[in-house]
């Protein structure tokens, strides 16, 4: 009888925590891990962002971002991966790395760790070359290639990345072979393409976007034009079938309950309408482009395909 | 762009803004002079509060924490033997020795006026040939930033110190340690004994504090008896009036210094502490007493000085210019401009002149600044911490070893890897092993591996590549003085003796 009384009133504290947690979520801080340091680019798009999610979850919500970096943000993706499923922790998700980190070294999580709450942040890729590389248009590039296999040099921020399926499919689409010359990171690639120590560098356009002005812009991977470079061309209109770019988002750990995660993506795609937040974002180089629950896990599944099919015909390591 | 310059100068001097630059120098100084706290984490621990700020507030306070950091680290290495910051490794050469003279003021008398020499003429460097020193920068492909590394790495030989073997095998241990972690090109595992932790290699300041602060506090418990360290009383402090006329010999040191230190910092990736050495090399190089240099000689400690605070504000060119950041603290740093909205590129001295001359400007003021916070109100304060029991003082560091080692990353494990190096250092010491090798080997090696590796690729496995151009060319024949240049000159000296 004493124990039933027990279970009884444990059952009960049960439901009205849950009961509360569903009429009063967040009832405390929440914390955002980003597996990158402070500063970082993953780091200024939580910090821009999280402000306007507060807001639209309401007012009294507190939102902290906490940087558990080292590498390339797995240290934090895995601790996301493993926290409780309530709500209040969650983690920023870059697309395709965090994929591809699944297929070219063990990883700690999968696809179906996390519950998906919204893609923010689509950079899509851009091809340069250096001034002097007397490469201008697509065709020249192509024409370049195919007269000289391996002769190109194409600079970029790391192999099995965006910059890199990026090249892969224009490898494929255009039966061309270039010779991948991997940086650490996308600003020694940029200052290598400008230069002229490599012809050629695939980058993303907030990366390039102050600096038109030193380099030839090729084209944009995207369907439509972007407003960081608007007289850049998509690589559609010149015939080119390229679309490509890197992502950043957000995420919960699997198992997310339905109405909390309801009540987050609810909030992004508030603050997707907010004009102070896309100017926030566009002032700290960050195109925004929300995609919010299945369509984002769909986003992911197709980037998962891709980086997979790549790793099984040409592993980059 | 000159009338930008000028015009930017006003709201510097708005009261919150100067605030900031004397406050940030000040926690500079502090934090430099904890062993195990380093700028880059100061500031680190800082960006997340400046979306809250005024840009000018926010950069100013970055600028002064640089600056400050640069010479506080000169401040336990000299009279502890244990450098603040990795880049005033070089300082303890002299510095040390100068303090257990009873100099020990002295030393930090010129390591400050050094430091704000230094921090003056690389602002301006700043201020006024960033443009045009961004296009240097681009002359550094892969290729040349090898050969850079390869200097670096040859001008170890003059750091062996007596054994040139020992010498040698330390700074083959620090070109070990930085090959831990994923390789450079294809981010394969190498060492990493499948810890994530370890994965994107040994951080520096791990390795420092632990093979650096240790084995000094160890040797501090050890003898709690023996009080013959440095106390205020022996710290020989004057008046800047008094020291200032026994610096007038130091300008070519401090000229060299600088130029040394601007030119190391708008190449990418080397930093302070490569400065620091190559400084120190050149400066002993050039003097007519080279016997005094490592027993106490005051420009020693002048040309470590000088060079490690003369590549701050040059470090920022590449990063304001091309996004490249010259050391890890303008990495960090650049982020603090991004949460402004301040992108860097060609166009940011064009969009934000207001903002980013004023942050050149707060450079300027941070380093002059640094002469009067940084002199005898902050040398005497610190001196009196070794007026503590030295139980007590050996406690103090060791916590904060710890505390400045877990807030790299948050994590226990490197506190243990710190543990592991100490207990390496230790044994080092004691069988006479130079550790300054180590650090440069540390640096260097995979600066070498990378640009090496990349070079390669850009040469699809074509060593002449790098000795494709003049640059190149130049670091090469530069390279090979530096290995043969002393060997010929004993030679020379060895038949003068017998002729």
């Amino acid at each position: 009888m004493h124990k039933f009384v027990k279970t009884a009133a444990a059952i009960g504290a049960l439901v009205l925590a849950a009961g509360a947690a569903q009429a009063e979520y967040p009832e405390k801080p929440i914390e955002v891990i980003v597996g990158y340091s402070a500063g970082g680019g993953t780091d200024v798009m939580a910090r821009t962002t999280m402000p306007f999610i507060e807001k639209y979850l309401g007012e009294g919500t507190s939102i902290v971002v906490k940087n558990m970096p080292g590498a390339s943000g797995q240290i934090g993706i895995t601790e996301v991966a493993g926290s409780d499923a309530d709500g209040y922790t969650l983690g920023t998700f870059n697309l395709p790395g965090m994929m591809a980190r699944t297929l070219d070294r063990e990883a700690g999580y999968d696809r179906d760790s996390f519950t998906y709450l919204a893609n923010v942040v689509n950079d899509p890729n851009v091809i340069v070359t250096s001034k002097d590389s007397g490469i201008e248009t697509v065709e020249d590039l192509i024409a370049a290639a195919k007269e000289n296999p391996f002769a190109i040099t194409v600079g970029m921020s790391s192999l099995g990345g965006d910059d890199h399926f990026l090249l892969i499919k224009l490898q494929k689409l255009t039966e061309t072979d270039f010779t991948i010359v991997p940086f650490k990171g996308s600003a020694p690639a940029r200052t290598a393409v400008m230069g002229g120590h490599v012809a050629v560098g695939i980058f993303n356009v907030s990366e390039i976007a102050k600096f038109q002005g030193e380099l030839n812009v090729l084209g944009i991977a995207q369907a439509e034009r972007s407003d960081f470079a608007p007289e850049v061309a998509t690589f559609r209109e010149q015939g080119l079938d390229l679309i490509n770019g890197s992502m950043r988002g957000v995420v919960a750990p699997a198992g997310l309950p339905e109405d909390v995660a309801a009540k987050l993506r609810d909030a992004f795609e508030k603050a997707a309408q907010d004009p102070e937040f896309i100017k926030a974002m566009t002032d700290t180089a960050n195109p925004v482009e929300v995609v919010t629950g299945e369509d984002f896990r769909a986003l992911t599944d197709g980037l998962f395909d891709l980086a997979k099919e790549t790793w099984e015909t040409t592993p980059w390591n | 762009m000159y009338s930008d310059l000028l015009s930017a100068l006003p709201n510097v001097f708005a009261f919150a803004n100067f605030a900031a630059v004397i406050i940030g120098v000040i926690a500079g100084i502090v934090v430099g002079a904890m062993p195990g706290l380093s700028d880059t984490m100061a500031i680190s621990v800082l960006v997340p509060f400046t979306f809250g700020l005024e840009p000018l507030v926010a950069l100013g306070l970055m600028a002064g924490i640089y600056n400050g950091a640069m010479y506080g680290g000169a401040i336990p290495a000299v009279l502890l033997r244990i450098p603040g910051t990795p880049a005033a490794v070089a300082t303890t050469f002299d510095g040390y020795p100068m303090a257990q003279k009873g100099e020990g003021g002295f030393a930090l008398q010129v390591a400050v006026v050094s430091s704000a020499i230094g921090g003056i003429a690389s602002a301006f460097a700043l201020m006024l040939l960033a443009p045009p020193l961004s296009k240097v920068t681009l002359l550094f492909g892969p290729s040349e930033v090898f050969w850079v590394a390869v200097f670096g790495l040859a001008s170890i030989i003059f750091l062996l110190g007596g054994n040139p073997i020992k010498g040698l095998i330390s700074a083959c241990f620090g070109v070990f340690v930085s090959v831990v972690g994923s390789d450079p090109i294809y981010g394969n595992d190498r060492f990493t004994f499948g810890a994530l932790e370890l994965l994107d290699g040994i951080n520096i300041v791990i390795l420092l504090v632990g093979l650096y602060a240790l084995p000094p506090v160890i040797d501090l418990l050890e003898t709690p008896l023996k009080t013959d360290g440095v106390t205020g009383s022996k710290l020989g402090t004057q008046s800047m009036w008094k020291a200032m006329p026994r610096m007038k010999g130091f300008w070519k040191t401090w000229l060299r210094g600088s130029f040394i230190g601007i030119w190391i910092g708008i190449l990418p990736g080397a930093g302070g502490s490569m400065a620091a050495f190559m400084s120190y090399n050149e400066a002993r190089r050039g003097s007519k007493t080279p016997d005094t240099w490592g027993n106490g000689e005051p420009e020693g400690v002048a040309a470590a000085e000088t060079a490690n605070n003369a590549d701050t504000a040059s470090a920022l060119i590449p990063a304001l210019t091309l996004g490249i950041p010259g050391t890890a603290v303008a990495a960090v740093m650049l982020g603090g401009l991004l949460v402004h909205g301040l992108q860097p590129g060609p166009m940011l001295f064009r969009e934000n002149p207001d903002v980013v001359f004023g942050f050149m400007w707060q450079f300027l003021f941070g380093a002059i600044l640094l002469i009067f916070l940084g002199g005898s109100l902050a040398t005497n304060s610190f001196a009196r911490l070794l007026n503590l029991p030295r139980p007590l003082l050996g406690s103090v560091i060791i916590v904060l070893m710890l505390i400045g080692v877990y807030s790299i990353h948050g994590r226990m494990f490197d506190v243990y890897m710190m543990l592991g190096f100490g207990a390496i250092g230790w044994i080092m010491d004691k069988l006479k092993f130079p550790l300054p090798p180590v650090v440069l080997g540390l640096i260097l090696g995979s600066f070498a591996e990378e640009n090496l590796r990349l070079a390669l690729r850009i040469g699809r496995g074509d060593w002449g590549v790098l000795f494709q151009n003049t640059t190149s060319l130049i670091l090469v024949a530069l390279t090979v003085a530096v290995v043969i240049g002393p060997i010929l000159k004993r030679r020379l000296f060895d038949a003068k003796a017998k002729a």
